[in-house]
């Protein structure tokens, strides 16, 4: 057996028992990216020799009895805006293409304590803006089931290398969808944690109030097992909430959903998307109904009819103001030779960032102007708090809710690339997760005809991420877990 | 018909809170004279990623200062963000309290135009961090001609309280009192340093004129004055300024003006002339800060004696001249040393007497405070007792406390050292101690045997002479007793 092949679970019991090496398992990973980033073109940095230095340097400690920590030995990929203290961090933009921060993110620190080894940086759509990857400063990914598809964004890097076997598990960023999107394009889980749950710092801010980090990997045990390591306080983060960590793997012993109340939209079978997207909900509600779940009938209409424009003027306000610190002056690009302070600003900025960038930087400093604050911004927070109010109140009758990722599969590359709104329109089931700082999962539960690659969302109260690994566990023993794109050979 | 004006003046002060780590990392806050980008890290450079963290000490001296003033202390505050773009700014936007400030309504009381206690209203306290500072690169640090321009982060998140008064000030004097009160306010809280050659409390003035014609000139905004004498200055020429151009009928051009202190006059200042939109919202990195009672109530309860009501104490229980009053209580730690006297049992004019021509004077000859000065209370009060007692005139006395601070050394060893004790010289010693300075001012004998000597003046004179000579070794009974007899009336 390929050793890329093997959940993160299986690398760190075969190195923790000495069946294989951490550097055995790096090298097959490394091998499988040479092999397959050609066509897929899933990294922007591939940290090959520190890699292998990292995994002999680990090999050593087992060889002295040390033991390594849950993840030792397991090869992690890390989205391209989570801060690598000598890697360069781009945010797959030309501002800062070159830029090497001089600090670890909380999750990275966290990962290489519990004995993880980094592979590299995975492509994204600038800043995280965007849901398919293309808005990339440095070329598309292509979805490892179809090249000639997105892997979904805006971490579509990290979903993509999962699916491809380039590493058990990818961190992504969840702003909108980011992580349950692509998860659901390319075929693998993605879980977005309760925000307040992963430390946020050292993650270069889209959108302060709604980015959560999250794991990509291929089976609900890996996604538990990095959870118990990132779901700890920061004190470096002051929205990480200091709630004691959880025993996430405990949750994957449900073998059942008896007891559960699931519930499901009224707006959503009303909602005209995919139909192969509709198929995969309800065979999913049906499982889930055959595991002993009661499925209920709830509605969430501010939720599914407000969230996604409220949701597009809250996101670029934060990230007018998150992004204006990339002005030439201190470290990114910057302007050659400018004859003033203000061009300096307006030339590094109209030459660093991309089309969407700026399209969603205008519209934040519009949305907070003067005389227009209080029709935008303050309308938008009011239809938050309604927002939050309602998912309380729909929590009250059920344990989760299940909808799709997305009202696609994913699409082919161009095909959405000229039409921003309804790009923006693909997020309208996962924003209002983020709106309202819920814990969503990504699972697949199969593929269309054409061998594209059908996820379902699960959500659930805040802190309520066990829910969801319980009916993840639940839902991979009938549909297994997810597979390694191979390409070709289906 | 000459017109009249009015004088509507209100104060915005940035004071730097005395902490030892910023607002929100924990890099030392001490700027003054550091090498430039020494005192920084990720989160004061603005680097991507990093997430502010509220240092509670800079809260708790915020409430403190807040409490002092008479301030309501909002019990749920938020930070905000203030967005603009300029390079001593890191990320871009200033975090601070914009909606909800920590502190509002509260007053200050000063002595109105008219003399009697007067009232500013405190419109709000709130909390905010610093920039950091630019450095331009012309041989003479303007901007102006300068080639390129350098950044230092060293103040860059260097917490500040802001504290803006209503414009109920009413004249450039009572613009000083007002700022000196607020100054003494703050060093008896240990809240700041206060001091503006230095930056750590900067004022910024708005001022405008009403004319008694009825029509009100706009605001204008001055900056840039380093000293609580700069701001009266600069507050005058603006008076004059204003009321000039509106009494040829002009508009004054709502603007904001530097003030130069060497010329002695304000200009209009190039930079941020137009009007900035900061599109304020609420900083998402920090969570609401809530204060609960019990903390304000133990932060109240912890409050020195105010500046104010200290004074007030003095003039109920010490018969003192209003002039001692105010120079003992300008500052804490001096008052403290008074207090200590007197509770020590000295009598509260001698020691005020002494603090303010000894103690004040070795004070200023060596640059030192108060709270290290090496003399303590109990010793001064020793000295003072032997002065009460007869036992050393005032003169010797002086000599001995100059000895006991120079040299750091008991009562009785600076009396050894300098053999000063009274009546050390008596009998025929000090006979003729008296022969050698009579001899010595044979003039003035003379006048005195003539009979000239109006209101005894000249043998006043005499036992001063001898007095001195004897270095306050001599009872002065005694030598005027030998004065009479050698020159008898
Ligand atoms: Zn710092």
């Amino acid at each position: 057996m390929e050793l890329f092949r093997l959940s993160a679970t299986e690398v760190a019991f075969g190195v923790r028992d000495g069946r294989f090496s951490a550097e055995d398992v790096v090298r097959s990973c490394l091998s499988r990216i040479e092999s397959k980033e050609p066509e897929i073109h899933a990294m922007l940095t591939v940290t090959a020799e520190a890699a292998i230095a990292r995994a002999r340097e680990l090999d050593g400690r087992r060889s002295a009895g040390e033991d390594l920590g849950p993840l030792g030995g397991v090869p992690v990929i890390l989205k391209d805006n989570m801060c690598t203290a000598g890697v360069k961090t781009t945010c797959a933009s030309r501002i800062l293409e070159e830029w090497v921060p001089p600090y670890d993110a909380t999750v990275v620190r966290l990962l290489l304590k519990a004995g993880a080894v980094l592979l590299g940086k995975a492509n994204m759509d600038e800043f995280a803006m965007g849901g398919s990857t293309e808005n990339s400063a440095f070329g598309v990914t292509s979805n490892p089931w179809a090249l000639d598809r997105v892997p979904g964004g805006s971490s579509g890097g990290s979903a993509a290398a999962v699916a491809a076997g380039y590493a058990p598990i990818a961190l992504g960023s969840d702003t909108g969808g980011s992580i349950r999107q692509p998860a659901s394009f390319c075929g693998v889980y993605g879980l977005k944690p309760t925000y307040g749950r992963t430390s946020r710092y050292g993650l270069v801010a889209f959108a302060s109030s709604l980015d959560q980090i999250g794991p990509f990997a291929r089976t609900a045990e890996d996604v538990a097992l990095v959870m118990e390591v990132l779901g700890v306080h920061d004190p470096m983060d002051s929205t990480s909430q200091p709630v004691p960590p959880d025993d996430f793997s405990q949750a994957l012993s449900a073998r059942d959903l008896k007891g559960k109340r699931i519930g499901y939209l009224k707006e959503v079978a009303e909602y005209d998307y995919d139909d192969r997207m509709k198929n995969a909900l309800s065979k999913a509600m049906k499982a889930c109904e055959e595991a002993g779940a009661e499925m209920v009938e709830i509605s969430l209409g501010t939720a599914i009819d407000h969230g996604l424009a409220s949701y597009y003027i809250l996101a670029p306000a934060e990230a007018s103001s998150n992004l204006a610190r990339f002005d030439g002056v201190r470290y990114g690009s910057s302007s050659k030779d400018p004859e003033s302070l203000m061009e300096l600003y307006l030339k590094t900025r109209k030459d660093g960032f991309g089309d969407e960038v700026k399209r969603r930087i205008l519209t934040g400093t519009y949305v907070l102007s003067a005389g227009f604050y209080d029709a935008y911004y303050l309308k938008a927070q009011k239809v938050r708090k309604v927002i939050k109010q309602e998912f309380a109140k729909a929590f009250e009758k059920v344990d989760s809710i299940i909808l799709p990722p997305s009202p696609t599969p994913a699409f082919k590359v161009g095909e959405l690339i000229d039409d921003p709104i309804a790009m923006y329109m693909a997020d309208v089931f996962t924003i209002p997760v983020n709106m309202a700082g819920l814990p969503g999962i990504s699972i697949n539960v199969g593929f269309s005809e054409e061998g594209l690659p059908l996820g379902v969302q699960f959500i659930a109260p805040r802190w309520g991420e066990k829910e969801l690994l319980s009916t993840a566990a639940v839902m991979e023993s009938r549909f297994g877990g997810a597979k390694i794109a191979d390409g070709g050979d289906l | 018909m000459s017109l009249t004006f009015t004088t509507v003046i209100g104060l915005e002060i940035h004071v730097q809170l005395n902490t030892r780590t910023k607002l929100f990392c924990g890099c030392s806050t001490d700027y003054i004279g550091a090498t430039p980008n020494t005192n920084i890290c990720p989160l004061c450079t603005g680097q991507p990623g990093t997430l502010p963290v509220l240092n509670e000490r800079v809260v708790e001296l915020g409430v403190r200062a807040g409490l002092a003033l008479g301030c309501t202390i909002n019990r749920v505050t938020r930070f905000d963000r203030k967005n603009y773009f300029y390079p001593d700014l890191p990320k871009a936007y200033q975090i601070s309290e914009f909606y909800v400030p920590l502190a509002e309504k509260g007053e200050v009381t000063v002595t109105g135009d008219d003399g009697k206690p007067y009232k500013v209203g405190i419109t709000r306290l709130h909390l905010e961090e610093d920039a950091g500072k630019l450095v331009h690169g012309a041989s003479d640090g303007r901007i102006v001609g300068s080639t390129q321009s350098f950044v230092d982060y060293n103040r860059s998140s260097v917490p500040l309280a802001e504290i803006v008064s209503e414009p109920d000030i009413t004249s450039p004097r009572m613009a000083k009192e007002y700022v000196a009160t607020l100054r003494q306010m703050v060093r008896y809280l240990g809240v700041s340093d206060g001091d503006m050659e230095k930056g750590s409390m900067r004022v910024d003035a708005n001022i405008s004129l009403k004319v008694s014609d009825g029509r009100w000139g706009n605001r204008v905004e001055v900056k840039n004055m380093n000293s609580l004498r700069a701001l009266e200055r600069a507050l005058e020429f603006e008076i004059r300024r204003q009321g000039a151009i509106l009494s040829d009928g002009g508009e004054i051009h709502q603007e904001t003006r530097n003030w130069d202190d060497s010329a002695g006059e304000t200009s209009s200042s190039r930079s941020k002339e137009e009007s900035n939109d900061y599109r304020y919202f609420t900083e998402p990195d920090l969570p609401p800060l809530v204060l609960s009672d019990s903390y304000i109530e133990d932060i109240e309860r912890d409050l020195p004696e105010l500046p104010w009501e200290k004074k007030a104490r003095y003039e109920r229980d010490f018969d003192l001249p209003q002039d001692d009053i105010s120079v003992l209580t300008e500052q804490k730690d001096l008052a403290e040393y008074f207090e200590a006297c007197v509770k020590a049992g000295a009598s509260p004019a001698r020691a005020s007497n002494w603090i303010r021509t000894e103690v004040l004077r070795v004070l200023n000859e060596r640059g030192g405070h108060i709270s290290e000065f090496s003399l303590s209370p109990a010793a001064l009060v020793e000295l003072l007792r032997m002065v009460e007692g007869k036992k050393l005139s005032t003169t010797a006395a002086k000599e001995v406390f100059d000895a006991m601070v120079s040299r750091e050394i008991s009562l009785k060893e600076a009396i050894d050292a300098c053999g000063v004790t009274a009546g050390n010289l008596s009998g025929d010693g000090l006979a003729s101690l008296v022969q050698s300075v009579l001899e010595a001012n044979g003039d003035v004998v003379e006048v005195i045997r003539s009979c000239d000597d109006k209101k005894d003046k000249k043998r006043k004179f005499l036992q001063g002479q001898v007095m001195k000579e004897a270095r306050g070794q001599a009872d002065p009974r005694e030598v005027a007793k030998i004065l009479d007899i050698e020159l008898p009336r």
